[in-house]
């Protein structure tokens, strides 16, 4: 359990961070709680680790009809943060506090897990339904991807080498919308078995999403059939109780979001 | 007379350094020269090793040595741990040790254990237990040689039973076979009211004590072994080391250091690793497994199948039990649970007629290691369940059909044993005094409650301790017990009452194999109640001692003086009197007078004092999700005496919540090749505080004749039965019967939907 041998930059600017990854081999570390325990392994064996825990990239905030979140925002901070206390964005609020133990949410940041791009990740199918998309920067300049865009599989991210995060941008819902998570999460690691992600706008127009149960997070269609949603089995969780169980928690997100839209909570 | 200090509640003795972290463990010591050794693992279950590459390693920086098995001193023969603590041309499980990286950091040696490359020829994995067994079946161990079975009789003072003598097709891997029968069962069966039967299945079990296994070896100028350990025993490891490298007896020297944790896995385990280098070096080496070795490398609990019939009549009489046990023992030739297994399964109870078996069986999956009350939670998981079914196909009352068979002193036990004084009555009327009880027929729907009992037989070994009043005036309680659980703070109060001192004035030492007096391993729930015994006679003898001074300095008979909160007074005259500091340090000078105020005590138990558990566990369960929520669980014990309630308490609570462990999360799995697949707690669940409920605890004292003011060993028996609650409340909740644990959401609700169970 101890890593290899690995360098260490800590990145003054985003700049400065961008030229550090020039180096072959050079990793981004930003809150550490899933490259930490993957270097402790010996799973990863960067260079270099540029730290970004310096930089300037951590605020949430209303942009006009647009909810900003800097990349390097903690779990903590969206649970604790004022921006998201209304119905239509308490879901993001449910879905931080769903993530690992207290430690874990101090830490974690919703930049660095989504380049992580864990497949049993909460917070993928919380965003996917909210329609947010990811901003980036990179030396050929910025560029802005979905979240289904960036997810591209397990671990695995359509960002180029040296592209990072810098923000995680949403449309914020109409006065009235509701949004949910729910999740039954695996006894040992707290990550989902299955876990969805709902949004409900007062115009009757919804959307849900499910992360957990495949290579990468999905939106489920508007007919609410799961029937194409492409589910993995495993030892612990076969193949069809993931499958029933998305059912299960996309009911539950919507519910959670229609109480919501309708000011019953 | 001042109050008895006995059944008072109070902090442990450990516990201000443990919490303000001043507490040095095994891996904390300072040795100059240390090196660091890491342990390169199979990563085939079963293989010949063809060699094993060490020169990458060895060029890298800090590393010192690649050890393989032919490095080691071992004289030992045999396939135990101690005999082969590395493997030597055969691995026999995925995880085993083939060699170690010695190095001058831990750093080093974790890049030179990368570096080593091992050449393997694999062999058929032996995986699935019931395969083993079946004649035909491939080894498990190609070099199988007899080995010693020494840590057996560690865990229980139960007869093993008889060797099966009956005929029976069987394969080479099963290595032993326990048979214990009276009665025609057939007969009784035939005649019962209604008879239930059932598989039932437990996994691998993981002890996941806070502290890996971790230990320290060095040699004296004069060659002297000294090993520092997180150990169970000093005394136990001392004997292993002994036959492990043929060294002199006294220049082996344990030092048991503050355990953190145990649970029966910590038994000459990576001792011999560490001694064994250091031999072949001559520096002192630290063995400190990370959490990723210590879940594959060490010595789990069994895996386990039941095949279980009993039957009853409407008068509430169990009548008769069949039970065929198979206990995965991995690679260990030397012991396993079938013997005691076999014997818990009857439980707490009376039956007309009995036959029980035990097999002992070897696979390709880690060395089987003791684990809480070994064998006891598995049989009372498959008993409680039936004997809970038997109730309802009867149209008892559960309760009340436990409390008519329950076994009391006198009864002839399915050992052939005489009963020794037992609390099973009294712990079940206590369960049914507890409102939670009253309330099984009129809960919510999704919500259930489960009843189920069981005991653990305890264990005996000859102990000895000493007393000894020092300068300050403080009683010193000496012993080599390894303070596990607790059991120092017990000592500290039984010194106290049985002296007259206040416990804040006694202090308890642990000390190791080169001076202390004999105690055996703490385990088996036998510490309390044996060297508890031998600590009460030495504080007797010192106090007879501090009598005899005191009656010459105050001119006043033995018999007519008391001793009060450290105070020697005349009875009826209390001024007349003296301190025990003032007698001790007109003891303990030059031309003093008085012999030192300091006592030997020994204990030699012979009768057993079992003690038994009740539990009541309440659960909900999610029908959409099969997941199980505990709300609330109770547990009534028999403890005998409760020398210090916190800790008793803090015991039930602790066992209770392994045996939620049992019932709801831990497995240690592996795939069809023999690999683990839960080696880390990303995948291996435990029961952590968010997921444990409130737990009542009802302290039930039945007195233990022998043991120290009528208290007995209390570590084991509060596990046992635990599971078995959780599981008839699932039942009651849903009216399935779960067969396998642990009762993982995905199987609660394979079987509430009668979908196909994820193995």
């Amino acid at each position: 359990m101890i890593p290899a041998a690995v360098g260490y930059h800590r990145a003054t600017s985003l700049e400065d961070a961008l030229e550090a990854l020039a180096e072959p081999d050079a990793k981004a570390l930003a809150g550490g709680q899933s490259l930490i325990p993957v270097l402790k392994l010996r799973i990863a064996r960067p260079s270099l680790l540029v730290d970004l825990g310096g930089l300037e990239l951590r605020s949430i905030e209303r942009d006009g009809d647009e909810l900003r979140i800097g990349a390097l925002a903690t779990w903590k901070d969206l649970t604790s943060s004022l921006e998201l206390d209304s119905s239509g964005l308490a879901g993001l609020a449910d879905c931080a506090s769903s993530i690992g133990d207290l430690q874990v949410r101090n830490r974690g940041t919703i930049g660095g897990s989504l380049a992580h791009a864990d497949p049993a990740s909460d917070m993928p199918a919380m965003l996917l339904a909210l329609g947010a998309r990811v901003e980036t920067r990179s030396p050929d300049g910025e560029r802005s991807l979905s979240v289904s865009e960036l997810l591209v599989g397990p671990f695995t991210t359509a960002l180029g080498e040296r592209e990072l995060i810098t923000a995680v941008v949403l449309p914020v819902p109409p006065p009235g919308s509701g949004s949910g998570y729910a999740s039954v999460e695996h006894p040992a690691s707290g990550f989902p078995l299955a876990g969805a992600g709902a949004l409900g706008r007062p115009d009757g127009t919804k959307a849900v999403a499910i992360t957990g149960v495949g290579a990468r997070p999905q939106l489920v269609p508007e007919s609410g059939s799961l029937d194409d949603v492409e589910v993995y089995g495993d030892r612990f969780a076969p193949e069809s109780y993931r499958r029933h169980l998305a059912g299960v928690v996309a009911a539950r997100a919507l519910e959670i979001a229609q109480v919501r839209s309708e000011g019953r909570r | 007379m001042s109050e008895s200090l006995i059944g008072v509640a109070r902090p442990r003795i450990d516990a201000p350094d443990k919490v303000t972290g001043a507490t040095r463990y095994a891996a904390d010591g300072y040795v100059h020269g240390l090196l660091h050794a890491r342990l390169v693992l199979s990563t085939e279950a079963h293989a010949r090793i063809r060699g094993v590459e060490k020169d990458a390693a060895l060029q890298l920086d800090g590393v010192v040595a690649v050890l393989t098995a032919a490095d080691l001193p071992v004289v030992k023969s045999g396939t135990d741990r101690a005999a082969e603590p590395l493997a030597r041309d055969e691995v026999v499980f995925a995880g085993q040790p083939v060699a170690l990286v010695v190095a001058e950091s831990e750093a080093a040696a974790e890049d030179g254990v990368e570096a080593v490359v091992v050449d393997y020829e694999p062999l058929p994995a032996v995986v699935d237990l019931e395969a083993a067994m079946t004649p035909g079946a491939p080894p498990a161990r190609l070099s199988a040689e007899e080995a010693g079975g020494d840590l057996e009789s560690i865990h229980a003072g139960v007869d093993k039973g008889e060797d099966d003598a009956e005929e029976e097709q069987l394969s080479a891997n099963v290595l032993d076979s326990v048979t214990r029968g009276s009665g025609d069962v057939a007969a009784a069966l035939e005649a019962s009211d209604a008879v239930v039967s059932g598989t039932f299945r437990t996994p691998w079990t993981y002890q996941a004590y806070i502290e890996p296994q971790v230990s320290t070896a060095w040699l004296e100028p004069n060659g002297t072994l000294v090993v520092s350990t997180s150990t169970q025993g000093s005394f136990v490891t001392q004997n292993e080391l002994f036959r492990a490298f043929g060294l002199d007896f006294d220049k082996i020297r344990v030092i048991a250091e503050p355990l953190g944790g145990a649970f029966g896995g910590k038994f000459a385990l990576v001792e011999p690793l560490a001694a064994g280098a250091a031999l072949a070096l001559r520096r002192p080496v630290r063995v400190a497994l990370t959490r990723t070795e210590d879940f594959q490398a060490t010595n789990p609990a069994s895996a386990q199948i039941t095949e279980l019939r009993i039957g009853g009549r409407k008068d509430g009489t169990l009548t008769g039990i069949e039970a065929r046990m198979l206990v995965d023992r991995g690679s260990n030739a030397g012991w396993g649970v079938e013997g005691i297994t076999s014997l818990l399964v009857a439980g707490p109870y009376r039956w007309e007629a009995f036959d029980l078996r035990g097999y002992g069986i070897q696979t390709n999956r880690f060395t089987f290691g003791a684990y809480r009350a070994p064998g006891a939670p598995t049989a009372a998981f498959a008993l409680e369940s039936l004997v809970d079914e038997l109730a309802e196909e009867l149209g008892v009352d559960p309760l009340e059909l436990r409390l008519k068979n329950a076994l009391v002193e006198g009864d002839t036990a399915v050992s052939g044993n005489p009963v020794p004084t037992f609390g099973a009555v009294e712990v079940l009327e206590r369960i049914r005094e507890h409102p939670l009880w009253a309330r099984r027929d009129s809960l919510p729907e999704g919500e259930g409650l489960g009843l189920a009992a069981g005991y653990w037989p305890g264990g005996n070994e000859p102990a000895a301790a000493v007393c000894r009043v020092d300068s300050d005036g403080i009683l010193t309680v000496i012993t080599s017990a390894a303070d596990m659980s607790g059991v120092n703070s017990g000592f500290q109060v039984i010194a106290a009452e049985a002296f007259g001192m206040p416990p804040d004035r006694v202090r308890v030492v642990t000390t190791d194999t080169a001076s202390g007096p004999y105690a055996g391993a703490s385990g088996g729930s036998k510490v309390t109640y044996t060297v508890g015994a031998a600590v009460l006679k030495a504080a007797e003898a010192a106090r007879e001692k501090l009598l005899a001074a005191a009656s010459q300095e105050l001119e006043i008979a033995p018999d007519d003086l008391e001793v009060v909160e450290g105070v020697v007074r005349a009875k009826g005259a209390p001024d007349r009197s003296i301190t025990v500091a003032e007698l001790s340090r007109k003891a303990l000078r030059f031309g003093g007078r008085y012999e030192p105020i300091e006592g030997h005590g020994g204990s030699a138990q012979t009768r057993g004092a079992p003690s038994v558990a009740a539990h009541l566990s309440h659960v909900r369960v999610d029908r959409e999700t099969g997941e199980v929520e505990l709300l609330r669980h109770v547990i009534a014990q028999d403890v005998g005496r409760a020398l210090n309630p916190a800790l008793v308490e803090g015991q039930m609570r602790g066992g209770a919540t392994q045996g939620i462990g049992w019932a709801l999360f831990e497995e240690l799995a592996h795939d069809e090749d023999g690999r683990l697949l839960t080696g880390s707690f990303l995948d291996y669940a435990i029961p952590v505080a968010e997921r444990v409920p409130p737990i009542d605890t009802l302290i039930v004292e039945v007195p233990a004749p022998d043991g120290p003011f009528g208290a007995k060993g209390i570590g084991e028996a509060p596990v046992v039965a635990a599971p078995a609650a959780v599981v008839n409340a699932v039942a009651a909740a849903t009216g399935v019967r779960m067969r396998r644990l642990p009762m993982t959401p995905p199987r609660v609700w394979a079987a509430l939907t009668g979908t196909e169970e994820p193995s």
